[in-house]
């Protein structure tokens, strides 16, 4: 049972494309797996196009030759078109099929420091890191906090942390400065974005370093 | 349900004069759109590019301060509708909020191309259209109430049976139960009813 879903404004953004990719993913993900909140969606999008399309069409402008050019080309049959075969990737030792939306990111890099491993998916567009976190059976990340705010969607698995459980589908945002430390007891795999580095709040920066490069 | 709430709030804010202008409109780009996917009419597809390049490209402007890529926006939106119309289901929600998510698309993919250079369209992956179209149950609803702005044409015991298992959302059987008459009575005042409003709107729509 998903318990944690995007917000009305992210779906806002979401449905008129102005969010960047990163976040973008992260709803659309989340909406192949739920179906209330694609049902919002879908209500939002209606209402977006009524908006637009209410607007004042009265311009002159010659398009003339535009809509010659468009009515030269053929039109595609009407067959159904086959869906493209999604996305797979194999980390420790198990082998995760791909929500719709990550099917570009194909022959993903994964990299692993002790029970937690990593795959880039977008590095520094419009600011924002994007990666599938991979984390063992009873792995735990330190407790960290965030200077910015960090989304993490569980595509499989199961984590906590001290304010509860989260389940596949869970659309998990924090935001700046709550600190947290997600166990797992039966290992996970999630979709996370971030905008800022994270901050190790135990003590043992040092150590802790690398983690903090892996995972952000 | 709070959102719910908040979609009936906005809807009473649009009078009912407003609502029915726009009705009859999507009405006329939803027959426009379906002349287009089954006949390739290329009078039909030309009225709809009239009605949507103006405003296509007036958001266009608004998104990307360029007029080029305006132009791009309009170009490529309605070269999409005129290829894939075929997709477009009209049970399954109305023609313009279709345009308006191949347009939705279309801009993501310019402004990711924009900023990172980036060539590829993962706009599809982001939106599957035709999960979306399935997800909109909004068409039921506005197929609904075109056919209900004509109820007062209907002979009495025709009306009877549309407004209680349309509004009142009673069942076939509840209803020959309450008006006390076979439930084969009830289905063909329905089906008279459903064809003579079918008529009207298409009388008034061609």
């Amino acid at each position: 049972m998903i318990k944690h879903h995007p917000t009305r404004e992210l779906l806002i953004k979401h449905s008129s494309a102005q969010l960047p990719l990163a976040l973008s993913i992260g709803v659309s993900v989340h909406l192949e797996m739920c179906a209330q909140c694609q049902a919002q969606a879908s209500r939002i999008t209606t209402r977006q196009a009524d908006l637009l399309w209410s607007q004042d069409g009265s311009q002159h402008i010659d398009f003339s030759s535009m809509l010659n050019n468009i009515l030269e080309q053929q039109p595609d049959s009407p067959v159904k078109q086959e869906s493209k075969p999604v996305n797979s990737t194999c980390v420790a030792g198990s082998e995760y099929q791909l929500p719709r939306a990550l099917t570009a990111f194909e022959q993903l890099k994964w990299s692993a420091f002790g029970p937690i491993s990593r795959a880039r998916i977008i590095k520094d567009a419009d600011n924002t890191r994007a990666s599938l976190l991979h984390i063992d059976k009873n792995g735990v990340i330190p407790s960290h906090k965030h200077k910015g705010y960090e989304l993490t969607l569980l595509l499989e698995g199961s984590f906590a942390d001290q304010n509860g459980e989260y389940h596949k589908g869970d659309f998990i945002w924090l935001d700046n400065q709550v600190e947290h430390a997600p166990f797992t007891r039966e290992g996970c795999l999630c979709y996370t974005v971030q905008d800022a580095p994270l901050q190790f709040v135990s003590g043992f920066s040092k150590v802790l370093n690398p983690l903090g490069q892996l995972i952000y | 349900m709070i959102v719910n709430i908040a979609h009936n709030l906005a809807d009473r804010r649009l009078n009912n004069s407003e609502l029915d202008n726009l009705d009859d409109q999507q009405l006329q780009i939803n027959l426009w759109l379906e002349k287009v996917a089954k006949e390739q009419d290329k009078q039909a597809f030309a009225q709809l590019f009239k009605w949507f390049a103006p405003r296509i490209r007036g958001h266009g402007l608004q998104r990307f301060k360029q007029e080029a890529m305006a132009m791009e926006l309009v170009q490529e939106t309605m070269l999409l509708v005129w290829r894939k119309a075929p997709m477009f289901n009209a049970e399954k929600g109305k023609a313009s909020t279709w345009i308006y998510t191949v347009m939705r698309n279309q801009c993501f993919d310019m402004l990711r191309k924009k900023q990172s250079r980036k060539e590829d369209s993962i706009s599809e992956d982001l939106w599957p259209m035709i999960e979306e179209q399935e997800a909109a149950q909004e068409g039921d609803h506005f197929q609904k109430r075109l056919l209900l702005s004509h109820l007062n044409s209907l002979p009495l015991q025709q009306k009877q049976v549309v407004e209680a298992i349309y509004l009142q959302e009673m069942t076939q059987q509840e209803l020959a139960v309450h008006l006390d008459v076979p439930l084969g009575t009830v289905k063909s005042r329905l089906r008279l009813a459903i064809a003579k409003l079918k008529s009207k709107l298409e009388a008034e729509n061609d």
